[in-house]
């Protein structure tokens, strides 16, 4: 059975509580993402954007609500479950791209195969044609102290995309680069999207990006999801 | 994960903070080190003991005394552990003592399993050889048993008679004369003078002398010898029966006139007693041979000494000294494993956000977990081969520089230290598994990091 939407959530609450304060990161948030479309989340810092994507990479648990993802309910899933989710159902990058600064950009590719058990030799031949789809196969042996921000993150989106997973999250991926780099990489999110079929969902400050990018767009606002008239007010 | 790669992830990560891991691994390295060379110095004196015994057959070996007829019937009610010649009140308590005479002797070799039997004699005297005087204790020896393993020549050859005036000399006697070349003695003289109890015309001023309180009623009897051999003292003061540096044929040694002395209770013997020899050894043609022949001897009136006795105690000694051995190496161990928490919590401080990549690209709690283990397995293996080898060579060291010390003072060269294959082994597995112990609290401090907040980490 197919289900209708590949990500959806259902009144996904986080609430942190320190000592006796409680703080609502997230409240009665109802998202749905169809198969293969680009969605697009936008929001001041606070609003609970980047919750809202841990929550989605199985990164966090939530408070209260549920997650499905391709129909299974990630919410409900033990340690072991999420860690087998992250490895092969979900690519997560970054606004600090989180390379190991150690490693080549090869290795930093290779690495989540690491855990999927894939043989040494195998995990160099995979990471080389992905990072030669980023067009960055001639750069494989630097570090990323060596790398541009640009090619930081797409060697970033080659490791999220290691393990050919069918979803992305981009945390304010370009918030880091400048707006012809932000372009560039978003076209490369955007054509992952339409010629593969990956389902993607972006947060970020650049309204415009995703106005042309995206297929859809939500507002957060104090961790909850806004109307579309106070998402244009508000920018 | 695969094997291979915790092993090389392992590696790696190690290798980036070389400076911290070579230190932890360092402390690792002394703690197993001082473990192993402790362990290899008590195997090694524990085998130098008993070979040293085995070797000298001194497991064959039974001392017979006799038994005092006055010590039982003051002690009959009496028990004391510690006292080895203790026999409990025997119902033969009102038979005719037994004396250690020749036709005993002769029995006793008769029975199955004892290879020889003899008395063991032994007196003082006034060694001269080369122009110096030495006071010596001298014992007699059947020439037969002279040959039967008990003594090891250096040079020359042991008595053919026991009726020659042939002498074997200690190399340790020669070592404190000052001679070098044990070959160079062999057919020369040596004067032995004997104390005499002597009641005689001649002895006549040294009785008179005596009686005004000044000096002794002795006269001494001097008897030329012809030195046959060199024998050779064992580190582990040689076979009890042969702690002596002169050695004669048994016949010569009855004809001379001696006061005779093998122990000291010999000198408190009542007088009146019948007379007989205060010491018999009996050598055994095998160990298992000890029991049968040791309760005949004891069923016969007398006490028994036989150092296989004594080897359960040694045991027991070793035990301790290796437990001992064991505490302070363990504090050792102690320190450096502590140094291998230290160093893992402090790594997975730096790798904070490491670890939240980790998680965020699919590692589970328990890949992180085995991640850090094997580092902290890898310190304890690379600890532990490295620490074998550094006890290894501080042994040998030591070994060499006891030997040479030794050497001086005539204890034949030998290896101190032991390293057996369960050693080797052990020590690494062991410093491995403490290594692990170590890593336990880190490794689960490393699983527990939460990727959300290590992702944001700077």
């Amino acid at each position: 059975m197919n289900p209708e939407y590949f990500v959806e959530t259902n009144s996904l609450s986080k609430i942190y509580s320190s000592g006796k304060i409680e703080i609502a990161a997230l409240r009665d948030v109802n998202i749905t993402v169809k198969e293969s479309s680009f969605l697009g989340i936008t929001g001041t810092s606070g609003s609970g954007k980047s919750t809202l994507m841990n929550l989605l990479g199985g990164l966090d648990t939530p408070t209260s609500g549920n997650i499905k993802v391709q129909g299974k309910e990630i919410s409900k899933f033990d340690p072991g479950e999420l860690a087998l989710y992250r490895r092969f159902q979900v690519g997560m990058i970054f606004q600090s791209f989180n390379l190991l600064p150690s490693y080549s950009a090869l290795e930093n590719v290779a690495f989540p195969l690491l855990f999927a058990d894939v043989l040494k030799a195998e995990r160099i031949k995979r990471a080389e044609e992905i990072l030669d789809k980023v067009g960055l196969l001639a750069r494989k042996n630097h570090r990323p102290s060596e790398l541009s921000g640009g090619e930081q993150q797409r060697v970033a989106i080659a490791r999220a995309l290691i393990n050919n997973p069918r979803l992305l999250l981009a945390d304010e991926p370009t918030g880091n680069l400048d707006s012809k780099t932000s372009m560039q990489i978003v076209q490369a999110l955007s054509e992952l999207n339409k010629n593969h079929g990956l389902t993607i969902i972006m947060i970020s400050h650049e309204q415009d990006l995703l106005n042309e990018f995206a297929d859809d767009n939500i507002h957060l606002r104090d961790g909850a999801i806004a109307n579309k008239n106070e998402m244009t007010s508000e920018q | 994960m695969r094997f291979t790669d915790y092993i090389e992830t392992s590696f790696s990560n190690l290798w980036k903070m070389k400076l911290r891991t070579f230190l932890t691994t360092f402390g690792v390295v002394i703690g197993i080190g001082a473990l192993v060379s402790m362990f290899a110095f008590g195997k090694g004196m524990q085998n130098n003991v008993t070979s040293t015994f085995n070797e000298l057959g001194l497991f064959n070996y039974i001392s017979v005394f006799p038994r005092s007829a006055e010590r039982n019937q003051n002690n009959s009610d009496h028990y004391d552990p510690d006292d080895q010649g203790y026999i409990p009140p025997a119902k033969d308590i009102n038979q005719p003592v037994r004396i250690l005479d020749e036709d005993f002797v002769k029995e006793l070799s008769a029975i199955e399993g004892v290879e020889a039997a003899f008395p063991e004699i032994r007196f003082p005297a006034m060694v001269r050889f080369n122009d110096k005087e030495n006071f010596e204790m001298i014992q007699a020896l059947p020439a037969q048993i002279s040959k039967t393993g008990f003594i090891k020549l250096r040079e020359g050859s042991f008595f053919d008679s026991d009726e020659e005036n042939s002498v074997l000399i200690s190399d340790s006697m020669l070592r404190n004369m000052g001679i070098k070349d044990a070959k160079s003695v062999i057919g020369k003289k040596l004067e032995i003078s004997t104390l005499a109890f002597e009641l005689s015309i001649e002895s006549l001023p040294n009785i008179l002398s005596f009686l005004q309180g000044k000096g002794l009623p002795f006269s001494s009897k001097n008897y030329q010898f012809t030195i046959s051999g060199v024998m050779e003292l064992t580190g582990m003061s040689g076979p009890i029966a042969m702690r002596t540096n002169i050695l004669i044929p048994a016949g010569i040694s009855e004809k001379m006139k001696k006061i005779q002395i093998t122990s000291i209770s010999d000198i408190f013997q009542s007088i009146g007693q019948p007379q007989g020899y205060s010491m018999v050894g009996i050598k055994l043609k095998d160990p298992k041979y000890i029991d049968s022949v040791k309760k005949w001897v004891e069923d016969s009136g007398f006490n028994t000494f036989a150092l296989i006795d004594q080897l359960e105690e040694i045991k027991r000694m070793f035990i301790f000294m290796d437990l001992f051995f064991f505490a302070i190496a363990m504090i050792a161990i102690t320190v450096a494993s502590l140094g291998i928490v230290n160093t893992l919590v402090m790594s997975i401080l730096e790798r904070y956000r490491e670890i939240g990549i980790m998680k965020a690209v699919g590692a589970s709690n328990g890949d992180i977990k085995k991640i850090f283990l094997f580092e902290a397995g890898l310190i304890g293996f690379l600890g532990g081969v490295f620490g074998l080898a550094l006890g290894w060579i501080v042994s040998t060291i030591i070994n060499l520089i006891a030997n040479q010390i030794l050497s001086g003072q005539g204890v034949p060269h030998m290896s101190y230290f032991s390293f057996p294959l369960w050693l080797c082994l052990g020590s690494i597995t062991f410093s491995i598994l403490i290594s692990l112990l170590a890593g336990i609290y880190p490794t689960i401090r490393a699983s527990k990091v939460d990727p959300v907040v290590a992702l944001r980490h700077d």
